[in-house]
């Protein structure tokens, strides 16, 4: 066993396997082990009380030495975090507060009872699952990258060498020549998680081959699509096995020095990479003659300071030389003239985290998995309208539909399915009529989205798609760089037409404007976020055009969202006088008394929806209306309710 | 660098590798817009309005021309239908942005765009944000006063911490090279620096016109080649820049040249270092440097020359015609305060520029004079014609000049108050703009220069002939001749005369081959010189020197005048007058007393 302080530098992978045996000799499968989530959106949802409890009971209850306790990485399951599993029998509980705990300690550790109360219930059958895998959120997806993620604590890399963790450095860097490993990931066919599926290996061969020393390697993980957290989530669960993919495909470049650019904003990727990177050099999987094998190598971690273009390829190079993150002109690729113009090979962090399982399993085994142009699986994070909110890993070519239904549990409270939109800002959005499309880099693209990094957004017929459009446009305004005109100015421009027509104030002519403004945007916009920024645009004119016709002609919003294009009124049927609305409304726009039917007074009325969500369901007697006029109220003299006469 | 051959829009184009669309389409005169291209500045590829569409390996696609490099069998259309449409679209959304500034206006014209479709930026926008400024004052003159700040459309160009916090972050050297490469004219220099930009002053022009730190001295200069103002030019304050070598094809341009010192073996010189005018800002009752409008003769020498900064017109600093213009004599010269010597020419160019003010405009011209001195051949003619064409002539020493309008300066006209030195009338005249005729005065360094050819200077500083009128280009010391204004003010037929004069006498002594020495000449016995230097400074021609090998001192015998000083005065007795020794003296009155 390490013991702490002293190097234990590993300079065999003979030495790497005894450790290994060492560390699974001392544990015991059998040994009841407590796992509690600790990703990010768990932090949000309480984990820290959670985690402060359990060490608390466990102590009460003097079972400290008994029974391991680990802090994991993000399981995917955001919807229902904290998340506690509690092992060998993999019992799952959701939704866990600190006063849960006694009853888990003294329930199910102590006494091997479930407690039924905190498993998680099949919506529709109502049925306990008492089992994580069996969670059909789990059970549809196929979790080869981000299923380590809940079995180790991030901060141990012993977790991880126990999961099998660094074999596949050892076994590229000594049963494999530096052209093998690329001809290995060439042959898996392995594309760019982060947006725009390049392949992977051919990118490597590019570097590889250009002129110019030294050479580098970066990893991307300045994620900053709105709602998507993959990237963060594996850099936070499992940071070894980036490092582990980065050393590797290193090997292959023939590169000695990295780079991983990583949020600021994401402080606990942060600690746990730094802690990552560490262990790595502490144990000799970095640094100076990896493992024995001669090879050297290191990495430099490059905090960014929170700009969604420096994710793109040249800009997040340019930040790394010190300089302002805007793009540059990549017609020399950067994988021939990157940072400081020298040969530079950047890959997102799924990407890497994706070269081990290949390295370790073979091209053969990973073809096996995905459709013929997009092989392996993809992280996607599942969020908007959908019951279960998280990240999940499927196979390539699975189809959204069973994403979203399967995996997602579909629409929640029983609203239509719209939409959804991929790719974050740069992609667009999917109508029904293509949810049995397999996801896949190429399908997506023909639908005019994009795989992108993996955001998934589900929308249901509550959504208005233009709003959601200017959404989109409205963060790419903030986000862009500004260097160049077509996206500086083209989505300035976009956005006032945008606002323009969800208040009403749109004009004839407006859709070919942005369809021109588009078309020119992706034309000559200088790096991909220009080019790409128009999709949400583009695709939902594509598909929803007609939404943007109403909104345009009729000044009507179908989904009754955009604000300045809907009204509300009360039903003199269905008021019942109940004075809630009239309390509660903040502009004091209802009038009415008791058992006096409620109006409002539209020139009062600021449509803040205040009285249409506390009207009891059962009278449902404030009504949302668009592109149609106001009924006129009736007159004062007969607004005394009628009891009884309904 | 290798040859490349591309097709830009159907003609064949012959480039070097290296260079990008742009240049090669510009080096067969092939037109493309461009923005924020500048050819001293690295391509910047922000503005897109130099985008062509190219075929490459069998794929068509939009790329900007700036930065894209020509390659062996590139097919570009810098007309296709989607690059038009590209350009109109750019171009409407700068018209957009600046609906104000001419050049966006004529260039969104161009491709058809007279009113944008789109809501207008303010109306006094005219940054295009093409970067220009912030790229010159980076890459070239590396200081780095601005750059970008802010992101997206809150993009702006600002001094760092837009000069809010109390910490001097002021860099800006306040050089105007963001200012001179903005397109639209949005920069300038008051809104990046506090400090205040100084023009560089021409000096040909008499500092009426500004000049580049780079620039030909004046108009046919020899050789008609440009220097570089060390003091003002950007790279020797700074070590970057270096705009003009990369521009220069012959690669003339050589930081690295220095001052060399020639040396060359005369037997005569010619001294004919001529003059400088009175600086009229010592004399404060003329106003010079306090009125925009009084000026100096020499400068407005420039002002009606058709190579000067009006192109010969005479005209007020604010750009308008005079309607009065008055001629001021004797600025320093027969001043009891400055120099009491007459400067001989400045009598016949203020008739000159009088008839010339006459001439050119119809401005009333007075002449303020304490003496008229027409002492030239056919000088009076000219006077007498002046006095016909009604110059208004007013004897009198000016006492001050004031403005009309009392305290500001430089608004209203200006008003003379001369006094007659005679009978002490005071008149007034009313001016818009005065000629100072400023007297001739040796040069700041005429000291150092007579120290060189030990030659002497009169009291007032003009070098001292041998005889007035017998020897009048000769100097005490042999070979050595003074020409021109050096010697005393004088006009151009004088100099001329004194000039030919000097090279006749230079020329007869070439003729000759040889110089005949002064017989009687002293010479000095090393044996008993101990070297104390003595004669080194008694001897008025400089004709001794100390030789730092022997330790004696030395005569040089073509100097020496035999004055008999050394001999006299050596403690040692180790010089003797030749032919003039004690012995020989002796022996000569003993011959007379015999």
């Amino acid at each position: 066993m390490i013991k702490d302080g002293v190097t234990a530098r590993i300079n065999s992978p003979a030495e790497l396997e005894k450790l290994r045996q060492e560390i699974l000799s001392q544990r015991d499968p059998n040994k009841l082990c407590i796992t509690l989530c600790s990703g990010t959106a768990c932090h949000a949802t309480g984990t820290e009380k959670v985690e402060a409890a359990i060490e608390q009971e466990l102590e009460k209850e003097g079972l400290k030495t008994e029974i391991d306790f680990r802090r994991t990485g993000c399981h995917g399951f955001c919807e229902k975090g904290p998340i506690v599993v509690i092992y060998p029998e993999e019992i799952c509980y959701l939704q866990i507060k600190p006063e849960d705990v006694p009853e888990i300690v003294s329930q199910t550790v102590k006494e091997k009872k479930i407690v039924d109360r905190l498993l998680y219930t099949d919506p529709t059958t109502g049925e306990k699952v008492t089992y994580e895998s069996e969670i059909p959120f789990y059970k549809n997806q196929e979790r080869l990258v981000f299923g380590p993620n809940r079995r180790i604590d991030p901060k141990s890399i012993e977790d991880y060498l126990a999961i099998g963790g660094y074999r596949a450095l050892a076994k590229a860097l000594f049963n494999m020549t530096p052209e093998q490993v690329l001809e290995e990931v060439k042959k898996a066919n392995l594309r760019g998680r982060g947006g725009g599926g390049f392949p992977a290996g051919r990118k490597w061969e590019t570097t590889k081959n250009a002129p110019g020393e030294p050479k580098y390697v970066i990893v991307n993980c300045d994620e900053g699509d709105p709602g998507a957290y993959m990237d963060r989530s594996l850099m936070e669960g499992n940071p070894h096995s980036v490092l582990e993919g980065l050393v590797i495909g290193a090997y292959a470049i023939g590169s000695h020095e990295g780079f991983i650019y990583v949020r600021q904003e994401y402080p606990l990727a942060v600690e746990n990479l730094s802690t990552a990177l560490k262990q790595a050099e502490e144990y000799g999987f970095l640094g100076q003659n990896i493992l024995g094998s001669g090879f050297d190598f290191t990495i430099n971690v490059h905090r960014g300071a929170g700009a969604f273009v420096s994710g793109e390829s040249s800009a997040l190079m340019t930040a790394i030389e010190g300089i302002v993150g805007e793009p540059r002109p990549k017609y020399i690729r950067t994988a021939v003239s990157g940072i400081w113009e020298k040969p530079s090979n950047l890959n997102n962090v799924e990407t890497w985290a994706n070269v081990p399982l290949i390295i370790n399993n073979g091209a053969d085994w990973y073809n096996s998995i995905g459709t013929e142009g997009s092989k392996g699986t993809k992280i996607f994070s599942l969020v908007g309208k959908v019951n279960n909110t998280g990240l999940v890993e499927v196979p390539m070519g699975i189809t959204l539909r069973e994403i979203i239904y399967n995996i997602g549990g579909g629409i929640p409270g029983g609203k239509k399915f719209k939409a959804v939109q991929t790719g974050g800002p740069s992609g667009g959005v999917i109508p029904e009529q293509y949810l049995d499309t397999p996801v896949d880099f190429d399908e997506l693209t023909r639908l005019g989205s994009m795989m992108g990094s993996g955001g998934m957004i589900v929308m249901d017929e509550d959504t208005c798609v233009v709003d959601v459009a200017r959404y989109f446009i409205d963060f790419l305004c903030d986000e862009s760089c500004g260097k160049c005109i077509p996206c500086r100015e083209g989505l300035l421009h976009m956005r006032e037409i945008l606002n323009d027509i969800v208040a009403g104030k749109g004009r004839e002519g407006d859709i070919e404007l942005l369809e021109e403004l588009s078309q020119v945007m992706t034309d000559v916009s200088l790096c991909a976020l220009g080019t790409t920024a128009p999709n949400p645009v583009a695709t939902t004119i594509r598909y929803f055009g007609d939404e943007y016709q109403a909104h345009i002609e009729d000044k009507k919003c179908p989904a009754l969202v955009c604000k300045e294009l809907v009204s509300y009124y009360i039903e003199p049927s269905k008021c019942q006088a109940c004075l809630i609305c009239l309390r509660e409304c903040p502009a004091e726009a209802i009038i009415g008394a008791r058992n006096q039917i409620h109006v409002i007074d539209q020139t009062k009325c600021t449509k803040c929806g205040t009285c249409f969500d506390v009207c009891p369901a059962r009278f449902g007697a404030v009504k949302k209306i668009s592109g149609e006029p106001v009924p006129a109220s009736p007159p004062e003299d007969e607004r005394v309710l009628q009891r009884g006469k309904k | 660098m290798n040859e490349i051959t591309l097709q830009i829009d159907d003609r064949k184009v012959e480039a070097k590798e290296g260079m990008t669309i742009l240049e090669a389409a510009k080096s067969v005169g092939i037109n493309i817009p461009t923005l924020c291209y500048h050819p001293a500045l690295s391509p910047f590829g922000a503005c897109r309005i130099c985008s062509v569409e190219i075929v490459s390996r069998g794929r068509s696609r939009i790329v900007t021309s700036c930065n894209y490099p020509a390659e062996e069998g590139l097919v570009v259309n810098t007309k296709s239908p989607a690059v038009i449409q590209a350009r109109k679209l750019i171009s409407e959304f700068l018209l957009a942005r600046c609906p104000n500034v001419k050049v966006i206006q004529d260039l969104a014209r161009e491709y058809g765009v007279e009113k944008p479709r789109f809501k207008l930026g303010k109306e006094d926008e005219k940054c295009i944000l093409c970067g220009l400024c912030a790229r010159i004052c980076e890459e070239r003159m590396g200081v780095s006063a601005i750059n970008f700040v802010s992101r997206g459309v809150n993009r702006k160009v600002e001094t760092p911490f837009q000069g809010t916090l109390d910490i001097d972050l002021d860099v800006c050297l306040a050089c105007g090279a963001c200012a001179s490469v903005c397109p639209t004219g949005a920069i300038t220099l008051e809104d990046i620096t506090k400090k205040k930009p100084m023009p560089i002053l021409s000096e040909f022009d008499e500092g009426l016109k500004s000049r580049a730190p780079v620039y030909i001295p004046f108009p046919q200069a020899v050789p008609n080649v440009p220097v570089i103002d060390r003091e003002k030019c950007v790279h020797f304050a700074t070590g970057e820049c270096k705009i003009c070598e990369e521009f220069c094809e012959p690669e003339a341009i050589d930081f690295e040249q220095e001052d060399t010192v020639i040396e060359v073996e005369v037997g005569n010189i010619i001294v004919a270092t001529g003059f400088q005018t009175f600086d009229p800002t010592l004399a404060a009752q003329y106003g010079y440097g306090k009125f925009d409008n009084v000026i100096t003769g020499l400068q407005f020498e420039r002002l009606c020359n058709a190579t000067g900064p009006t192109g010969g017109n005479i005209q007020l600093k604010d750009g308008s015609v005079p309607q009065s213009v008055a001629l001021i004599h004797c600025v320093g010269s027969r001043d009891k305060d400055y120099h009491d010597y007459c400067s001989r020419v400045c009598c016949m160019y203020a008739l000159k520029h009088s008839h010339l003010i006459m001439e050119k405009t119809d401005a009333e011209v007075h002449q303020i004079f304490t003496d008229i001195r027409c002492f030239g051949k056919d000088y009076e003619d000219f006077y007498q014609r002046l006095v016909h064409e009604e110059v208004n002539f007013v004897r009198g020493k000016v006492q001050h000049i004031t403005s009309t309008n009392g305290k500001k300066a430089n608004q209203g006209r200006l008003v003379i108050t001369a006094e007659d030195p005679d009978n002490g009338k005071v008149s007034q005249v009313i001016a818009d703009m005065i000629v100072l005729c400023t007297a001739i005065e040796t040069r700041q360094d005429a000291g150092k220069v007579a120290q060189a050819f030990s030659i002497s200077q009169k009291a007032d500083g003009f070098f001292l002939e041998r005889h007035p009128k017998l020897d009048p280009v000769a100097t005490m010391t042999e070979g050595v001749y003074v020409v021109g204004c050096c010697q005393g003010p004088k006009d151009i037929p004088d100099t001329v005369s004194q000039a030919s004069a000097a090279a006749a006498q230079v020329l007869a002594l070439i003729t000759k081959g040889k110089v005949e020495l002064e017989a009687g000449i002293a010479v000095i016995d090393e044996a008993l010189c101990s070297g104390c230097r003595t004669c080194n400074l008694l001897c008025p021609y400089t004709a001794i020197t100390f030789d730092e090998e022997k330790k004696v001192s030395t005569i040089n015998e073509a100097l020496c005048k035999g004055c008999g000083v050394c001999v006299a005065a050596c403690p040692s007795g180790a010089i003797t007058g030749r032919h003039f020794t004690t012995e020989q003296l002796v022996a000569e009155l003993e011959g007379v007393l015999a």
